[in-house]
């Protein structure tokens, strides 16, 4: 299994997509945490406020969601899949390994986010709006981590969703416009909006909506923090699941 | 290679892995395509196969584009699911071996790379999925002549060299049965040279080398045996000795050749005679029929052997399954509504084309022409 992970690294470090993908999510990031601190007036006085700031960076997300979806179907794209699985025959180590590997490479793309949001907030926040953020304040930590999980976890979503779905430009494309779209339309469905609580869009906002100052929805409900996490853990492992048990081991021609 | 591989055919049978269940008497690199059958929606793409690839030997997997040749080595790479029937490798399924990497080698397609990445950066994820040392990327980049290439991206690599880099994948982990499908493709004159020298002395050393292609002359002069597929099944397998043994002829001209042929018929001999004094003999001996001409006393202005090689053989063998087909729909048949109406269009071609003293197109020879009239071409 190290050696299968160890490959994974190899794969990603050997062409230019982290890269972009991760700048992409460092630039969300430093956007959506100026877009925050230039827009809100409340920030020296509302403390769930300056949390927002941080829990802002969440939409790294989308980035690290593609970076998944081409973990699987990049190999499917350029057929590297043949020599990938005459080299590991099992399809369920091949996907176990990836799922480590790009955890793992969430993980340092949310740092990265986490890195970028907090070296613009702390020093506006200090000299615009005299509040000084630290890990212990305003919920500031939890924000923090929710984001880290948030981004790792959306990553082995798009993992299981592109080994379901294998074609590369099917995948991306349905998989973005399911986020950016469908999935805020389905809130606003009645009935629908019931369980869109199980959703993973819903799952990453119960992670970190807690201590909002936007307040609860009355649209729809979402389940708590742990809650929240276990909904994007079963996306990414049921998708995963389908994927290498049912449509990666179909014909390869 | 800085050490010589060892000779694989004195190899011990290494227990089973356990839990595998050893489908084929587990003979190290023997290659058993047992009633494989596979269907593609309605397509029988591969019909009740069955043969066995033996350690030691270049084999030539021949048939047509479409004769399911592909098809059968991705069934036996675990790629395909077959409908029916088993293909094993050293008594394994594929999925059952090992660390396969180190047992099987094989390339697929050409085309099985990242154009971003280099030859290097490639055979570098594979050393490291199946755990064996980076400096065997370089040794095999070595072997197939891509040193200086290491580095760079596979996008800039021509035809040729992405074949010899799928080859270089084939042998990181020094197995001991090669697949290659269509491996002579896109490379050039002296490249398929090289390969041939290359996989006799993989054959040498005592491993499996099974080599599909549907260039006849090309794995006439690589294999010692060959398999002919044609529409998914099986057509001839054996040696190319036993194939075309008994399949030469000789050719008399003679301004006496009716007597000729009585007294070859007479010696037992097949004869088919041709117009215009021409004889063909069967026999792959030209000095018994001079003889037999000279002590008959009958004047020769010819006498030669015609060899029936293996592209005669594979059109003789194939041309059975054509004749197959319902009349008036020959295998090359354009589809119904072509060409479209008002094609070509007026004024095509143009007035004095083909120039003149342009030959004409060869009323025998060609490829085209052979497929067409099918056995008939061959004699």
């Amino acid at each position: 299994m190290i050696g299968l992970i160890r490959a994974e690294y190899r794969k990603l470090k050997s062409t230019q997509t982290w890269f972009w993908l991760l700048l992409a999510c460092v630039a969300l990031t430093a956007l959506l945490v100026i877009v925050q601190l230039a827009t809100r007036d409340d920030l020296g006085t509302n403390t769930e406020a300056v949390r927002d700031v941080f829990t802002s960076a969440y939409t790294a997300y989308v980035p690290a969601f593609v970076l998944g979806i081409l973990a699987v179907t990049t190999e499917f794209r350029y057929q590297t899949i043949t020599p990938t699985l005459l080299a590991t025959p099992s399809r369920w180590r091949l996907i176990t390994a990836k799922l480590i590997s790009y955890a793992l490479v969430g993980l340092v793309y949310a740092v990265a986010c986490l890195v970028v949001a907090l070296a613009i907030a702390v020093p506006w926040l200090g000299s615009k709006h005299d509040v000084n953020a630290s890990f212990g304040q305003h919920n500031v930590w939890t924000a923090l981590l929710g984001i880290a999980v948030i981004v790792t976890l959306y990553g082995l979503v798009g993992l299981g969703w592109g080994a379901f779905v294998r074609n590369q430009v099917v995948a991306v494309s349905v998989g973005l416009i399911y986020v950016l779209i469908i999935e805020g339309l389905l809130q606003l469905i009645p009935y629908v909006r019931a369980v869109y609580k199980f959703l993973p869009g819903a799952g990453a906002q119960a992670i970190i909506s807690p201590h909002s100052a936007y307040g609860p929805n009355e649209n729809y409900q979402l389940l708590g923090v742990w809650g929240g996490v276990a909904v994007l853990v079963v996306w990414a492992l049921g998708l995963s699941v389908l994927g290498a048990g049912w449509t990666m081991n179909k014909d390869i021609t | 290679m800085g050490t010589p591989p060892p000779n694989y055919s004195g190899s011990v049978v290494p227990p089973p892995p356990a839990g595998a269940t050893i489908v084929h008497e587990p003979v190290p690199g023997r290659v058993v395509v047992d009633n494989l059958s596979k269907t593609f929606g309605t397509v029988r793409a591969v019909n009740n196969l069955s043969f066995t690839v033996e350690p030691g030997s270049v084999t030539g997997f021949l048939g047509p584009n479409g004769a399911g040749k592909t098809t059968t080595l991705r069934c036996l790479l675990g790629l395909v699911k077959p409908t029916g029937g088993v293909a094993t490798i050293g008594g394994l399924t594929y999925a059952h071996i090992p660390n396969p990497i180190t047992v099987v080698g094989a390339a697929l397609e050409a085309a099985s790379f990242h154009p971003g990445r280099s030859a290097r950066n490639h055979l570098l994820v594979y050393t490291a999925a199946c755990r064996l040392p980076d400096r065997r990327v370089d040794e095999v980049l070595d072997l197939v002549g891509l040193s200086s290439d290491r580095n760079r991206k596979v996008r800039g690599f021509s035809m040729g060299m992405r074949q010899r880099l799928a080859l270089a994948g084939t042998l990181l982990g020094d197995p001991r049965v090669l697949i290659l499908d269509e491996p002579a493709n896109g490379l050039d004159p002296a490249g398929i040279r090289w390969l041939r020298g290359f996989f006799r002395r993989l054959a040498d050393e005592g491993r499996t080398v099974l080599v599909s292609s549907h260039q006849l002359a090309e794995v006439e002069t690589i294999a010692d045996r060959v398999v002919i597929l044609n529409r998914g099944n099986l057509v001839r397998a054996g040696s190319l000795e036993e194939l075309t043994a008994g399949t030469d002829s000789v050719v008399v001209r003679s301004p006496d050749a009716a007597r000729l042929a009585d007294l070859a018929v007479q010696a037992g001999k097949q004869v088919a005679p041709g117009g215009d004094g021409v004889l063909r003999i069967r026999s792959d001996n030209t000095a018994e029929i001079g003889h037999l001409a000279f002590t008959n006393q009958i004047e020769l202005h010819e006498l030669s052997l015609e060899r029936f090689d293996l592209e005669q053989l594979f059109f003789a063998l194939t041309a059975e399954a054509a004749a197959d087909q319902a009349p008036g729909s020959p295998p090359n048949a354009l589809p119904p509504g072509y060409p479209p109406p008002g094609y070509p269009p007026p004024g095509y071609p143009p007035a004095g084309y083909p120039p003149a003293g342009y030959p004409a197109p060869s009323p025998t020879g060609g490829y085209w022409q052979q497929l067409q009239s099918g056995p008939g071409g061959a004699g």
